[in-house]
């Protein structure tokens, strides 16, 4: 289907403050009616609560718009907002793309998303207890077993271990798409999500840089994450009054680095690498110019494998040795507790709905995309007869590495690709081809509409749950493509969610 | 504070210092480019690397260091010194380096601290070196100490007088002090006490550490080495003293670790003692004459090369005490 430049035609009732679609400082903007535009209507006009929005950018000219997003990565470039690169040879930083034009979300829509959002971690802090306690769930066949116990992320040695409050997963950020009317859920990220940074930095930008549109429209605030997460992690500890909580990373080195530097500078907790921490009697300590100190939370920014030597993998330098025989002895508390990969796995992915189901007894608030597993000789099948109209993605995969969007492949790639998914097809799972929502974005000196997912953090405590209102709003900058991951290309926008009239 | 982050700060101190010493004994040696005689030329080009512990870049190894000097040109000398990624000692590798230290740091850095650290980096990292050289490259390394100044400024500013500064202040006159007892010492060698020619001015040694002025008020315009000495190293109000700087060290280790200050004396506080009682002692060194050049070089080893030595040392004790401690050390009592 052809997109189509929208006209005024129809758009009766923009006033002349009003905003449209392809007209003025939105002529480059064409709606395509086959994707949801969080700006504008189809017919054209400005979205109810966008409004104020449309038309200040209507007012900005183009070569002030160029300057905020000129001055917002000059700032990002000398704040050392970053995220570093490993090349083969070398280390580079890269500056995230910043758009300076946010992407609102209503109040009612965000409630639906945060009820959503509880009760999947609710379901999954549940699921990931069970199948390391009995798996009354696989026995029961909500999930297969042996998709479970052979998925790479399940720890055998965290079968039978107390973790604090039953809570697996203290924080996660889950990815969160819009197709059609609706919200769906992309895929979790359970392990180590990232990207909470990049939302506050964001924020920060845009308060900089549109002020008076900011207190107009009434946006709910973000800034307290490092609080709540902090009082989070320190409501996790079991016995300490007050609490030492430390981060911890796996170094300067890491993509993710900066936000590790700046979640633990926000809480005012150390931010430690494996090299700072010893283990001596089953207690974590930590090296400081004074001596030792106990630390009783860590909340780790490192995957399970590289967390102890001693116990996962034997090569790793970034973990510490002992740190899963303190955690086992229950002397040190982790967020999250290693071995919650196996939630966010996605062919496990697929079974959500059935797991809230089971646990809860409720209907999933927000939708799973269909997904195909490979590993079942029928889904297979259909994703191989389907490959051009599909995402072909590895089941332990992230950050958009090693994935296939068919209708994007050449014949030759997805002839390799087939090779790959037939020589371990358990290891694949295949999805729709989404029509991810566009939102207005400053691309190439003008308005133009770009394709946007979205991450908001759950943060699960001893106390209850909590959903900082806004997220990480990814952009696919590239005209076309619905690859938002920063690390092909992608971007990141503001996420104004709006508070609730009256 | 962990101890790698204490070493980070430390290390970023001694970084910001050593970039600053770069680049006041460079802006003295670039600015005397106009009118120096050329064989003084060479032996402060001489000085300069020897004081930073550096031989002449792309010298046959068999060729000796003063016609190392006078065949090597300027441009070469001076871009080793400041836009050279391949010399861990040049003002670009250090920024580098203090950078990468206060990367390490950033939750406890205040955000302006890294902003101008940072922009500074971007700066030196961009400047066109053979462009700046056209233009006079003393300003180039002038604009170098002012960003520095700027820093220090915004640390001063910016930052609680809590642990972190005071392993950054530790480091800065750690470095200080390791620098200045070298540069003295090599002053000592090659200073003018006669006639001979070529030799060192001690109003330069005045001017590169910053005191000329003050030594005016204090003495005369007449300079004279013996007071220069004093002046460098037993005057607490000169910054770049000898005095000074163990008085700032020992400020930060009783800020650091109160009870090292008591008895019994924690290592580092032992050692800085020691130091400061050989700086007290300098009334014996203060008759001494100058020793000539070529005897100097077989003669055994000097008052500032025995405190330079001990200022290495201190910095091993330091590190010793304060970061890679063993286990059993470190545990709770």
């Amino acid at each position: 289907m052809d997109s189509g430049r929208a006209t005024s035609a129809g758009g009766a009732g923009f006033g002349s403050a009003g905003a449209a679609a392809g007209r003025g400082a939105f002529a480059d903007y064409h709606l395509d009616p086959r994707f949801h535009d969080e700006l504008f209507q189809p017919d054209g006009s400005t979205r109810n609560a966008c409004r104020k929005l449309g038309a200040a950018l209507g007012r900005i000219p183009p070569d002030e718009l160029t300057a905020l997003q000129e001055g917002v990565h000059r700032r990002f470039l000398h704040e050392g907002i970053t995220f570093t690169v490993l090349g083969a040879r070398e280390v580079s930083e890269h500056i995230i793309p910043i758009d300076c034009v946010p992407r609102i979300i209503t109040a009612a829509e965000w409630d639906h998303i945060e009820a959503g959002l509880k009760q999947r971690l609710t379901a999954m802090n549940l699921f990931l207890r069970d199948i390391y306690h009995g798996g009354a769930s696989l026995k029961d066949g909500v999930v297969p077993s042996d998709l479970v116990l052979g998925c790479p992320q399940y720890r055998v040695e965290m079968r039978g271990v107390r973790v604090p409050h039953d809570i697996y997963v203290a924080v996660g950020g889950t990815d969160v798409v819009r197709v059609g009317d609706g919200f769906a859920v992309l895929e979790d990220n359970l392990r180590v999500p990232s990207g909470v940074s990049y939302m506050l930095a964001c924020r920060a930008a845009t308060k900089r840089s549109l002020p008076e549109l900011y207190r107009e429209q009434g946006v709910r605030e973000v800034s307290s994450y490092a609080e709540v997460l902090y009082s989070t992690l320190a409501s996790l500890s079991v016995g300490a009054s007050s609490p030492r909580v430390a981060v911890l990373t796996p170094g300067r080195y890491n993509s993710a680095y900066y936000e590790h530097a700046f979640l633990a500078g926000e809480m005012g907790v150390d931010l430690v690498e494996g090299r700072d921490l010893v283990v001596h009697n089953a207690m974590l300590y930590a090296r400081t110019a004074s001596g030792l100190k106990r630390v009783d939370v860590v909340y780790r920014r490192i995957d399970d494998d590289f967390l102890d030597p001693v116990t996962f993998r034997e090569d790793s330098v970034l973990g510490a040795p002992g740190l899963f025989h303190a955690y086992r002895a229950g002397n040190v508390v982790m967020g999250n507790a290693p071995g919650t990969g196996v939630a966010d796995d996605k062919s496990v992915y697929a079974y959500l709905p059935r797991i809230i189901r089971y646990f809860l007894g409720e209907e999933p608030i927000l939708a799973n995309v269909e997904t195909h597993l490979c590993r079942d000789p029928e889904g297979l099948e259909y994703t191989l007869d389907n490959l051009e109209d599909l995402v072909v993605k590895e089941v332990g995969g992230s950050g958009g590495y090693g994935m296939l969007v068919g209708p994007h492949a050449s014949a030759r790639e997805r002839e390799e690709y087939a090779v790959r998914l037939r020589g371990d097809p358990a290891n694949f799972i295949s999805q729709p081809v989404l029509p991810l929502s566009r939102a207005g974005c400053f691309v190439d000196g003008s308005l133009q509409p770009r394709h946007v997912d979205l991450r908001p953090f759950t943060l699960q405590g001893r106390d209850g749950q909590n959903v900082v209102p806004g997220g990480l709003c990814r952009v696919a900058l590239r005209e076309g493509s619905l690859v938002v991951n920063s690390s092909q290309g992608g971007g990141c926008k503001d996420l104004w969610v709006l508070r609730a009239q009256g | 504070m962990l101890a790698r982050v204490a070493a980070d700060f430390y290390w970023l101190g001694r970084y910001i210092e050593r970039i600053e010493h770069t680049a006041r004994l460079l802006r003295h040696q670039l600015t005397g480019l106009v009118d120096t005689p050329a064989d003084e030329v060479a032996l402060g080009w001489r000085v300069l690397y020897r004081a930073l512990g550096q031989s002449a870049p792309d010298a046959p190894a068999d060729l000796d260091e003063a016609e190392a000097f006078l065949i090597a040109d300027a441009y070469t000398l001076a871009g080793n010194l400041v836009e050279n990624e391949t010399n861990p000692d040049s003002m670009v590798s250090c920024w580098e380096m203090a950078r990468e230290n206060a990367m390490q740091l950033r939750p406890q850095l205040p955000l302006r601290v890294w902003t101008c650290l940072n922009r500074g980096f971007l700066w030196i990292r961009a400047c066109e070196f053979p462009t700046a050289w056209k233009v006079g490259p003393a300003a180039l390394v002038s604009e170098g100490i002012d960003r520095l100044r700027l820093l220090s400024g915004i640390v001063d500013a910016t930052m609680p007088r809590d642990n972190a500064w005071r392993f950054l202040e530790l480091g800065r006159f750690v470095e200080r002090l390791q620098h200045q007892t070298v540069l003295l010492d090599i002053w000592n060698r090659f200073g003018r006490t006669r006639t001979e020619d070529p030799s060192l001015s001690w109003a330069d040694l005045l001017r590169v550490c910053g005191a000329f002025e003050l030594y005016c008020r204090r003495h005369t315009m007449t300079v004279r080495r013996t007071d220069v000495v004093k002046c460098l190293v037993r005057d607490p109000e000169v910054p770049r003293s000898l005095r000074f700087a163990i008085h700032h060290i020992d400020e930060m280790l009783v800020g650091i670790d109160p009870l090292g200050s008591r008895y019994p004396l924690g290592r580092p506080q032992r050692k800085l003692l020691h130091l400061a009682a050989a700086v007290e002692a300098d009334v014996a060194l203060q008759g001494k004459t100058a020793p000539e050049p070529e005897q100097a070089e077989g003669a055994s080893e000097s008052v500032f090369q025995q405190l330079a030595r001990d200022g290495r040392a201190l910095h091993d004790v330091i590190m010793a005490s304060y970061v890679d401690y063993p286990v059993a050390e470190g545990l709770p009592s």
